[in-house]
């Protein structure tokens, strides 16, 4: 395609997000799901006039280009993602820029690794019991005994904090029923 | 006033409080309220106190069988909590949370079928707010979101005309499906809301919660 002239450029703004999901999955599976979150929602002509293109996507955070005057779009276009690659996830965003240089240093500040390591560490509390799949800060995932536990809200695992736990903290190893 | 948002914790939902609280805050929100049906049985919500720079409050959700249940549970529950919802499933339903001045929210996220004239009149008179449940707008696809889109508006055109307070929530079960004020905002502009209205929208729930807290000693007599 020919380059434009500079005033008939459309404005450009970058969306830095971050993804929560329950599994790992790759760059194409989370722009794919997103367009077609888009497309959903907006139709072929909205999708034409906000162009989205993922700029990055890297340890769980990403960076999202549009149109400067369809951000509410993308936002909603974001927030009504549902699952990626069959995985429950959520995109959040976390601000918007006018350079990609902006958005990283402003939002993009630090990686995050999505992985399930399962450490192999069971929970056993009175009225739940399951094995660690993820941790990170104070929250904690638990792939529980029972399926039926999170039958309701279509997710595999329980979301715990270590608040919730006896031991009351993240280092609450050898506590009587904590971690 | 700050923005509150509604939720299901475990065992209805998928997570403890302290880790929706936690997500929250992460999320912008300044303060959430569990709504489960079962207030008694939420999983730790002592923990979630531990959360710092978040309100937590405890509601009810109100679910029966036919109207004279649903009376009679929301008379029950509502000295209890300060935030007391119904989930209108039936057009039976409706018209009786309609009619229950005791009722806080009215939530019409599972409605297929548009709020009635008589029943937002009754709204109007008895100060029922409407709630505006987005999870449909995320969790569906295709023709069957567009179904529900068409009923949300028409509920949204009928509640500008009576007036009546609004409130948008995901009613979220998980952290996963938890959504930060503005998404919701921007979801809520997809389905028709203005951005005045949806942020107005966002914020009756901390209204709501902190005028049914208020300590009346008696008829017209505040304890503060």
């Amino acid at each position: 395609m020919r380059s434009r002239l500079p005033v008939l450029r459309a404005t450009r703004r970058y969306v830095a997000f971050m993804v929560e999901a329950e599994g790992e999955f790759e760059a194409k599976d989370l722009i794919h799901e997103i367009r077609s979150s888009q497309t959903s929602l907006f139709g072929d002509a909205g999708a034409a006039r906000n162009r989205l293109k993922l700029i990055s996507f890297q340890g769980g955070f990403g960076l999202l280009r549009c149109h400067g005057d369809h951000v509410q779009e993308t936002r909603a276009a974001l927030a009504a993602v549902y699952s990626i690659d069959g995985f429950r996830a959520s995109c959040h965003v976390k601000g918007v820029s006018g350079t990609i240089k902006s958005a990283t240093e402003k939002y993009l500040p630090k990686l995050r690794k999505i992985s399930s390591e399962n450490d192999g560490r069971r929970i056993e509390l009175e009225e739940i019991s399951g094995c660690i799949v993820h941790t990170h800060g104070l929250e904690i995932d638990l792939c529980p005994d029972d399926r039926d536990w999170t039958k309701g809200s279509d997710t595999r695992y329980l979301g715990l904090t270590s608040f919730d736990l006896c031991g009351g903290h993240d280092d609450a190893d050898g506590t009587s029923d904590g971690l | 006033m700050s923005f509150y948002e509604c939720l299901k914790s475990f065992p209805e939902g998928s997570d403890s409080p302290s880790r929706l609280a936690l997500v929250a805050k992460r999320l912008g929100w300044q303060g959430i309220i569990i709504c489960n049906e079962d207030p008694r049985r939420i999983f730790r919500i002592d923990a979630a106190e531990k959360v710092k720079d978040i309100s937590i409050s405890v509601g009810a959700e109100v679910t029966a069988p036919n109207a004279r249940a649903l009376r009679s549970r929301v008379f029950s529950l509502r000295a209890r909590y300060p935030f007391i919802t119904v989930r209108g499933e039936t057009e039976e339903l409706i018209r009786a949370a309609c009619e229950d001045a005791n009722v806080d929210l009215l939530l019409l996220g599972q409605a297929w079928r548009p709020l009635g004239i008589a029943q937002a009149r009754a709204a109007e008179q008895n100060q029922i707010a409407i709630g505006f449940d987005l999870s449909p707008l995320i969790r569906l696809r295709g023709s069957s979101r567009s179904r529900w889109m068409e009923v949300a508006k028409r509920n949204l055109e009928l509640a500008r005309k009576f007036d009546l307070s609004m409130a948008i929530t995901s009613r979220a079960r998980s952290h996963l499906d938890m959504r930060s004020p503005r998404a919701l905002v921007a979801l809520a502009e997809v389905v028709g809301f203005e951005h005045s209205e949806a942020e107005e929208a966002l914020k009756l729930p901390a209204r709501l919660v902190a005028l049914n807290r208020r300590n009346w000693i008696g008829p017209g007599v505040e304890l503060l």
